[in-house]
């Protein structure tokens, strides 16, 4: 109950309570940007279930093997990002870099099959509800991906800082957060999306 | 609901009694409110409007007391616990008591629900009325091709709503018109429809409301009960002439009604009622300053365009 | 602990810091505080024109669609430009002195949530100058109306609308993380959850709202936004859209908006009465607990706005029985403000004054809420002006002056100097007589039937539609008096000492102004519950020291 305000007298420790703001602003900050995929989600599900016709003309629904690949690519990227912060907890810095550069490489890799699943669909952002909630919902989710691309970019530059990583970071804790944050986003768009296609 | 204090020692008999005068002074005035609140209603013209006063007044006269009460209790500390001048002390120090707690947190509780209660009961009998509303998505087949009149009941009376302009259509008799006719004490069926965007069908002395939602077609049921001419106004933001959207409901006996019914269908069909179309075309001639502006959509072509300028009743 | 030595003057900050990019939290406070009243004359200003259009029944003062442009951006600028950043001043320098922390947990992002306002001010005020005009929608901004564009243009007043309120979602969400997380890990060593102040636990509340509801807004306007530009039809009928999903997601959030307002005003309320009747706050945990419970409800009510816009008959008897439960919490803090203005010793200050005036405005917007919320009666005065005259008694009759009680409470300890008593209490006057001559009116006119949002009317609405635009002007004349005594008492009024309220609270340990990190390393330790009037205990440890070198220092003051 009572606080864990920092002692008023040492300055390091200020520094320190600060950090741990940082990651407390963030998880409340999640929790609010949540609401709004949750709105999306909502949204999308109670213009398909109240749609006359869902599905544009000549679209007979959406292909989910290669989403699939997708999907796999992405939550186990989940694992990785796990395995880096582990090494980075163990103090094994060339192993955190590894692990985190192998997240970024499947985030990236999900982004581009993202970007070849859209040019390779015969309907557009305004075909619609269906159209306008596919790419609304994929491409806000996309937008969530580059960014922590992005955030893990920042980090893995920042690792290079000498010491910069000693006490923790919660930097990385972080954007380790936020990329489990996206993937569990993902597992529900997907099952929204590409499980349930029969209104 | 006045919070008396839990220190009951301290009272004296006679500031029991006076409390009990002060709480009878204030029955008597919330009841006094609640037959009064029937006067700030417009004229009752359907089987719903009595419900809807009644229960308005019930709340009225609980709200009064309520308010009452407060406010008697603010006045009271205002007048009597005022600090002396120079008094800079603090008061006595009463912190709380849980008793006093769980009493003004039940008995508002109570009331609320019991409020409920009653208007749900009322929903209830609204709904007994008629359907209040039963949605439908109308089809790509009505929209494309108009109105199938062949398929409605006779007392089906569809509303279309406008930017900005009502029109009314009885299929039964195959007219049309912009002044809502309507047979007294006779159930009668709106299917409300729009071509644009939101619109609200709103005829305060029917005490009913209902938004038009453009790509739906919603059925309201009303039974007019008394004679006269009322409005019926957009209540639901649709634009420029938003506020001009008005049209006339003229209830009349079941003969009167039928009569104008068989003299309407034999007028050819003119242009009907329309405000916003001539002030739009007013807006063209001067140089008013004004910002852009959706035009409106041509006046309906009906057989009766009827009033919207003679006195009206609620 | 050592005492801390207050230096008897500092060098005198630039008044220059007012307009950089500061991350002081009582700069930024202030800030907020003044913006937000320099767009407050702007939204009165077109209140005024509003009124004047209807004092008479036709349309004649503007053109309709200037009519329908200024009452969008009199409620768009009231509640995004003035009402919310006025709180967040409060906020800012409230939070921080109360909780004895040295700054916002964040002050970049405080600065930056900050200077978002006048951005989005400015974009907002520039739709009155781009062909076609403001929105005109309302500040609701239903669609297919306000996805209509008339000229078609990339670039329209609507369009801006959304991009303003999309930003002011951003500011508002940056400062709701600011604040939460103040709030949950900054209090001073020994406040626990149940020493703090009642504004930090209604701050707390409101903005967990903002958290919460916000980004449905925004989600909502996104979409808004796309099919206004981009051509989708998430909410137009013609491309299988559905416009009611636009008013879920928009009231999900603009419900709980209203208690994101009247909750920190409830904070305010329990903050002064307290001081001004010189006794504890009755039921301090009930009043505390209260703030979460009706944050609980108030984001299951939505539907209550919606009641005529066809929703499904157990829809309308759900949200009635919700709706109804949130006059149970609310009213325990009601009657716990009552009881500790009972047997108290009242002091009739301009602060309290204001809030015995809201609090009695906000008990008659309750009953008419009450009203509002059961069905049957919301289907007849639903979007007329009864619902206009029920949420000015709840925004200005309650919200604005309990927000004017605080400035007059607070203003000596963040200025350094006392507002004028006598001005004061004539703004007093004129607001709470303006206030309820302008919206007692409303409630007659819509049980008449008058719809809202008219820029003209039938004959038979003359009558009050006078007397309300006179209450208008009236309040127009009330802030007068106003700014005179902010101006003038910031200029040259009598020096304020640390505590000229002889209040109880950490801000009142801090001298008047507060320096720039408030306690700085000497965070007093808090030994009780706050308002512990006439119980003689002290509030923190080494009180009687703290406050002699305070008195000490302003005496050294006085003698230079």
């Amino acid at each position: 109950m009572t606080t864990a305000y920092p002692a008023p007298n040492a300055e390091p420790q200020h520094v320190e309570g600060h950090e741990k703001h940082n990651l407390t602003g963030f998880i409340i900050f999640l929790c609010s940007e949540s609401v709004i995929f949750l709105a999306f989600f909502s949204g999308y599900a109670l213009l398909k279930t109240s749609a006359l016709d869902w599905l544009p003309p000549g679209v007979e629904g959406l292909e989910w093997q290669m989403p699939l690949i997708n999907s796999v690519v992405l939550v186990s990227s989940s694992g990785t990002i796990y395995l880096a912060e582990r090494a980075m907890a163990k103090g094994n810095i060339w192993g955190f870099r590894a692990f985190w550069l192998l997240t970024m490489a499947l985030g990236s890799y999900f982004l581009y099959g993202q970007a070849v699943e859209w040019s390779g669909l015969q309907f557009g952002f305004t075909s619609g509800t269906f159209g306008g909630t596919f790419y609304l919902l994929t491409g806000f989710h996309g937008l969530h991906v580059a960014t922590g691309v992005g955030l893990m970019t920042l980090m893995l530059i920042k690792s290079f800082i000498p010491g910069n990583y000693n006490g923790g970071e919660q930097g990385v804790q972080a954007t380790s957060l936020f990329w489990h944050f996206v993937d569990v986003i993902w597992i529900i768009l997907f099952v929204l999306i590409y499980v349930w296609q029969r209104s | 609901m006045t919070p008396s204090p839990a220190q009951g020692p301290r009272f004296s008999p006679l500031s029991v009694i006076a409390l009990i005068a002060w709480v009878g002074v204030l029955v008597a005035l919330s009841m006094w409110m609640g037959q009064l609140s029937y006067h700030w209603l417009p004229v009752q013209a359907s089987t719903a409007a009595p419900l809807v006063d009644g229960l308005f007044s019930f709340e009225t006269a609980v709200g009064t007391f309520v308010f009452g009460g407060v406010i008697s209790v603010m006045v009271w500390v205002i007048v009597m616990h005022r600090a002396e001048k120079y008094d800079a002390s603090d008061a006595e120090p009463i912190e709380g008591n849980t008793r006093l707690e769980i009493i003004w947190t039940a008995i508002p509780f109570v009331l609320v629900m019991a409020i409920a209660v009653y208007a749900m009961r009322v929903n209830t009998t609204l709904g007994m009325l008629g359907p209040m509303e039963h949605i439908h998505l109308r089809s790509s087949v009505e929209q494309a091709g108009g109105y199938p009149g062949d398929r409605l009941p006779a007392e089906q009376v569809e509303v279309i709503a406008r930017q900005w302009s009502w029109e009314f259509r009885y299929p039964g008799s195959d007219v049309s018109t912009t002044e809502l006719h309507l047979a007294v004490d006779e159930p009668v069926t709106f299917r409300l429809v729009s071509e644009d965007v939101l619109h609200g069908f709103f005829i305060p002395a029917f005490r009913l409301k209902q938004d038009i939602v453009p790509g739906r077609a919603i059925d309201l049921n009303v039974t007019p009960t008394r004679e006269g001419r009322y409005r019926l106004r957009d209540s639901q933001f649709s634009g420029t002439w938003f506020a001009a959207n008005q049209a006339d409901v003229v209830v009349e006996s079941v003969e009167a009604h039928q009569a104008w019914l068989e003299a309407a269908a034999r007028q050819p069909l003119q242009s009907g009622l329309s405000d916003a179309s001539l002030e739009y075309a007013q807006r063209g001639q001067s140089r008013k300053a004004g910002w852009a502006t959706v035009p409106p959509a041509p006046p309906p072509q009906v057989n009766v365009p009827g009033s919207n300028t003679q006195p009206h009743d609620g | 602990m050592t005492l801390a030595t207050f230096p008897a003057s500092e060098p005198k900050p630039s008044w220059t810091r007012y307009f950089s990019f500061n991350t002081d939290a009582k700069v930024i406070g202030i800030q907020y505080i003044v913006l937000a009243f320099f767009f407050f004359l702007i939204g009165g200003l077109l209140a005024m024109i509003i009124r004047g259009e209807l004092i008479t029944p036709e349309a004649d003062l503007v053109d309709r669609t200037v009519y329908n442009g200024i009452y969008t951006m009199h409620g768009t600028v009231m509640l995004f430009l003035f009402i919310f950043p006025v709180l967040n001043g409060l906020n800012n320098l409230l939070i921080p002195t109360m909780i004895g922390a040295p700054d916002m947990a964040f002050p970049r992002l405080n600065a930056v949530a900050f200077w978002l306002v006048p951005i989005f001010g400015v974009l907002l005020m520039s739709s009155f100058f781009v062909p076609g005009g403001p929105a005109y929608s309302g500040w609701w901004s239903y669609p297919p109306v306000s996805i209509q564009n008339p000229l078609g243009h990339l670039i329209s007043g609507q369009g801006l609308w959304l991009t303003a309120v999309a930003l002011s979602g951003v500011s508002s969400i940056m400062g709701a993380v600011n604040f939460v997380t103040t709030i949950i890990r900054m209090r001073a060593p020994g406040m626990g959850w149940f020493r703090m102040p009642v504004f930090c636990w209604t701050a707390l509340a409101a903005q967990s709202l903002q958290l919460i509801g916000l980004p449905s807004l925004t989600g909502g306007a996104i979409m808004l936004l796309m099919d206004l530009v981009a051509g989708t039809t998430f909410y137009d009928p013609a491309g299988g859209g559905d416009p009611v999903l636009y008013q879920h997601f928009f009231w999900f959030y603009s419900h709980p908006a209203v208690y994101v307002i009247i909750l920190p005003v409830f904070g305010i309320f329990s903050e002064l009465f307290p001081v001004y009747a010189r006794k504890p706050l009755f039921g301090y945990v009930y009043v505390a607990l209260a703030s979460f419970i009706i944050v609980g409800l108030g984001l299951i009510v939505w539907v209550h706005h919606m009641f005529p816009s066809g929703v499904a008959e157990w829809m309308r008897n759900l949200f009635m029985f919700t709706t109804m439960l949130i006059a149970v919490p609310t009213g325990v803090k009601v009657f716990a403000w009552l009881g500790t203005l009972w047997r108290g010793k009242l002091r009739l200050t301009t602060p309290m004054l204001f809030c015995l005036g809201g609090l009695f405005n906000f008990v008659f917007a309750g009953i008419t809420g009450i009203m509002l919320a059961t069905v049957p009666i919301d289907l007849h005065v639903s979007n007329t002006y009864f619902v206009v005259g029920h949420f000015h008694y709840v925004i200005y009759g309650a919200a604005v002056m309990g927000i004017f009680a605080g400035i007059y409470h607070w203003f000596p300890k963040f200025i350094g100097r006392m507002p004028y008593e006598g001005l004061g209490k004539l703004h007093f006057l004129l607001t709470f007589v303006g206030a309820n001559l302008n919206f007692l009116p409303m409630h007659p006119l819509g049980l008449m039937g008058m719809p809202r949002r008219v820029s003209s009317y039938d004959p038979e609405f003359a009558f009050w539609n006078v007397l309300a635009s006179l209450g208008a002007f009236l309040l127009g004349v009330s802030i007068i008096p106003f700014l005179l005594n902010m101006v003038s008492s910031w200029v040259r009024g009598p020096k304020a000492t640390h505590n000229p309220w002889n209040a109880i609270g950490l801000e009142w340990l801090l001298p008047s102004p507060p320096a720039e990190d408030n306690f700085g390393e000497h965070v007093p330790v808090v030994i009780s519950r706050p308002y512990g009037y006439g119980l003689g205990k002290p509030l923190v440890e080494h009180q009687a020291e703290i406050e002699q070198a305070l008195a000490l220092a302003e005496q050294q003051e006085a003698a230079r």
